[in-house]
């Protein structure tokens, strides 16, 4: 069943009166903005209730596609047809998935998507957008932190889907001083040996957000490979860290990810155009340490680190 | 969810309340039994001197045993249990995409620890028949009633021989009672938070109690038509007399017992093998009327621990345990219990069996022990409507009032 919602529409509503009452209507303020939801799930939500905060004056549709790409079509081909937003935002990669299909000549901005340039075409110059990718400098900077004797970095990964990544990531290493030690894989299976090839020529294991890596089997034999070599493995969320990572870093809120999304859109309405808006990554971080895995690898973890750390496992 | 669907759902909730939940009439189903030989009991033909007075000399006995027949049978009908599925989307921060909540859509009757997170509306109805068929083992088309004669003498027994031996006739009654429940339940869940659910469930019943009995007077070895002095009977039916066929009953429709409950998930996701785990309350409010057989009359209190674990992303085994306070009657205060699994055997299709059971461990004797199967399946043809089909089988049949088999069906959708 498909889910047109006005959110707040009436309070809005009547909150935009009264502003153009009194101030006379911003051309942002009037905008017509669309959210193009992928399914209904609570971080979805929050992003939406951060970028609703940045437009107190502006109603804004939403749209839940239900995770059905189809219906998402549907959704567009109508929006299309008739009264034509001034801005979409699409939340989650279903919905960026499906923009990228439909839309040509309506800006948009997407939030909460990782890896979002594998979706998005050199082409496509009205998209930008807020990913929930941890910027790669913190990561890097993070294992330097936690132990000084990492001077390489062992990653594993699909070419196909996270080689852009990579080649980003040797650059920004490089800067750091230090040395990312790759191997690529194309299956999951192609892990096991790519991780035993790695034996004694890596100080740290970093895992991508790459599907192929993520594969269960090759996690846990990241894990494996982390408490057998004795050292520090960075993993992209609190869950990873209570597997036994040493460290999860991800994106703090999904409201912070909504703000950001919200500045690009605030840009876009106020005359810029989406193509000169560069995608940003997740400006608030959240960290996880294992302590009891810390202790397993006979590592200290330095104050500041611990300082830092929004949960600590113990 | 729209605001448009909340206000049908809204709408339909009122509707479905205004239209069943009008006054009462004034005939009290719930005595169809007690009242079968009128609210006199059995009276017998009044016989002539020599012989002494004998015509209510049967009446507290009847009185009385109607009137247990009834306590055992009204008491014993109860609300079958009810749940919501859990669909829909959580999301995988790693690979930065929503999952399904779960592989399976859930238990049929059990309860599973996880909620269907925050601002999800689940939405069901459903269709029960309730046919029961016995009473503690006893066929209820073949019941049988034996009333006893008091003490003539006023010795203090019944006499088996010498002229008082008249003493010993009985009555035997036998009772055919056709017991029939027929129950819409409208049954929401509102996810306050991804961990608290709030919800209840509002039944609609049409109940059917039909009763028959065929009274006939036997002395103590068994010969029909009692004890003779001579030629003539002592006791005895007659044109005077309570007529020993006797029929009564009805049916009734309306408000049930609406059910309040809320689900807290307090362990989710932890690693290793500890289960979800989650606490349920659960009160039942005398919403239905007890004179008309649609409500038990008192207030209910139960709190349930539910325990889950999903292996595999399609198989999930789960426990409930807890107490149930009955706050009209402490007699029937009960330990719950259930324990099964469901399993998603196809991407659409979860199948779900349960042992569900109560203990009355103060219990007055009627159902104080009883054990079902539930076996039942939920098809989810499209995103958020399941189908759900189940049939609950009573495991001991000589507990209580049971039915053979209960089947229910629904339909459910998750706004």
């Amino acid at each position: 069943m498909p889910i047109l919602t006005t959110r707040t529409a009436r309070l809005i509503f009547a909150a935009c009166l009264s502003a153009a009452a009194v101030h006379g209507l911003h051309p942002v303020e009037a905008a017509k903005i669309v959210a193009l939801k992928s399914a209904d799930v609570d971080v979805y939500n929050e992003v939406l209730e951060g970028f609703d905060s940045s437009f107190p004056r502006t109603t804004i549709s939403e749209y839940d596609m239900e995770g059905d790409f189809q219906k998402g079509r549907k959704f567009l081909a109508r929006l299309k047809s008739g009264s034509r937003p001034d801005l979409i935002l699409a939340i989650g990669i279903w919905a960026l998935q499906v923009v990228v299909e439909e839309i040509r000549d309506i800006p948009v901005v997407f939030a909460m998507v990782l890896n979002p340039t594998t979706v998005i075409g050199q082409e496509a110059h009205n998209i930008t957008g807020a990913s929930m990718n941890v910027p790669i400098e913190q990561q890097i900077a993070l294992l330097k932190k936690v132990s000084p004797q990492v001077r390489r970095i062992g990653v594993i990964y699909d070419p196909s889907k996270t080689g852009f990544l990579v080649r980003q990531a040797e650059r920004i290493a490089r800067d750091q001083g230090v040395r990312l030690v790759t191997k690529a894989i194309a299956s999951s299976k192609d892990s096991f040996a790519a991780l035993d090839a790695m034996q004694g020529e890596i100080d740290a294991l970093w895992i991508l957000p790459d599907l192929t890596v993520l594969a269960p089997e090759s996690v846990q034999y990241m894990l494996l490979f982390s408490f057998r070599n004795k050292i520090p493995l960075l993993g992209l969320s609190e869950n990873q860290a209570r597997m036994g990572a040493l460290l999860g870093l991800s994106f703090e809120s999904g409201r912070d990810i909504g703000s950001q999304a919200a500045e690009l859109a605030n840009a876009i309405l106020s005359g810029k155009s989406a193509g000169e808006l560069p995608i940003t990554a997740a400006r608030k971080v959240r960290l996880t340490v294992n302590l009891k895995t810390a202790g397993k690898l006979g590592l200290q973890i330095p104050n500041e680190i611990l300082e830092q750390a929004d949960v600590l496992i113990r | 969810m729209t605001s448009r669907l909340r206000a049908a759902a809204g709408l339909a909730l009122i509707l479905w309340v205004g239209w069943f939940a009008g006054p009462a009439d004034a005939g009290d189903l719930k005595d169809t039994i007690k009242n079968l030989y009128g609210p006199q009991g059995i009276l017998l033909q009044p016989t002539p001197l020599p012989f002494f007075t004998q015509e209510s000399r049967f009446q507290a006995s009847s009185l009385q045993g109607l009137d247990q027949l009834n306590d055992q049978l009204t008491s014993a009908i109860g609300v079958p249990s009810f749940n919501s599925s859990v669909t829909g989307f959580t999301f995988d921060i790693e690979r930065g995409i929503p999952v399904q909540t779960t592989e399976s859509l859930g238990p049929l009757l059990a309860e599973r620890a996880t909620t269907i997170g925050a601002r999800k509306l689940d939405v069901t109805f459903t269709y029960t028949r309730v046919n029961f068929t016995k009473l503690q083992g006893k066929d209820l088309k073949d019941l049988e009633l034996v009333f006893l004669r008091d003490d003539a003498n006023g010795n203090g027994i019944r006499d088996t021989a010498g002229p008082f031996r008249f003493e010993s006739d009985v009555i035997r009654a036998k009772l055919s009672v056709d017991l029939t429940e027929d129950i819409f339940a409208l049954i929401v869940t509102y996810g306050l938070t991804s961990e608290w659910d709030v919800g209840f469930v509002l039944p609609v019943t049409h109940i059917r109690l039909f009763a028959k009995s065929h009274a006939a007077i036997f002395d103590q070895f068994g010969n029909p038509g009692g004890t003779r002095i001579g030629d003539l009977p002592v006791h005895q039916f007659g044109p005077d007399s309570t007529q020993p066929d006797a029929s009564g009953g009805g049916d009734e429709t309306g408000l049930g017992d609406i059910i309040l409950r809320t689900k807290y998930n307090f362990l989710r996701n932890y690693d290793g093998l500890i289960p979800d785990l989650a606490f349920l309350v659960e009160v039942k409010l005398p919403t239905g009327d007890e004179d008309r057989l649609l409500g038990t009359g008192g207030t209910n209190v139960a709190g349930l621990f539910i325990a889950s674990k999903t292996y595999g992303r399609w198989f999930t085994p789960h426990v409930n345990f807890g107490y149930e306070i009955d706050t009209k009657d402490t007699r029937e205060n009960s330990l719950r219990f259930a324990f099964g699994f469901d399993a998603r055997l196809l991407p659409e299709l979860t199948l779900g069996a349960d042992v569900i059971g109560r203990y009355k461990p103060d219990g007055t004797g009627t159902g104080d022990h009883v054990v079902d199967l539930s076996l039942g399946v939920k098809w989810n043809p499209i995103n958020s409507l399941i189908l759900r089909a189940n049939v609950q089988i009573p495991l001991d049949k000589n507990s209580g009032l049971r039915a053979d088999f209960i089947p229910t069906v629904g339909i459910e959708y998750l706004f």
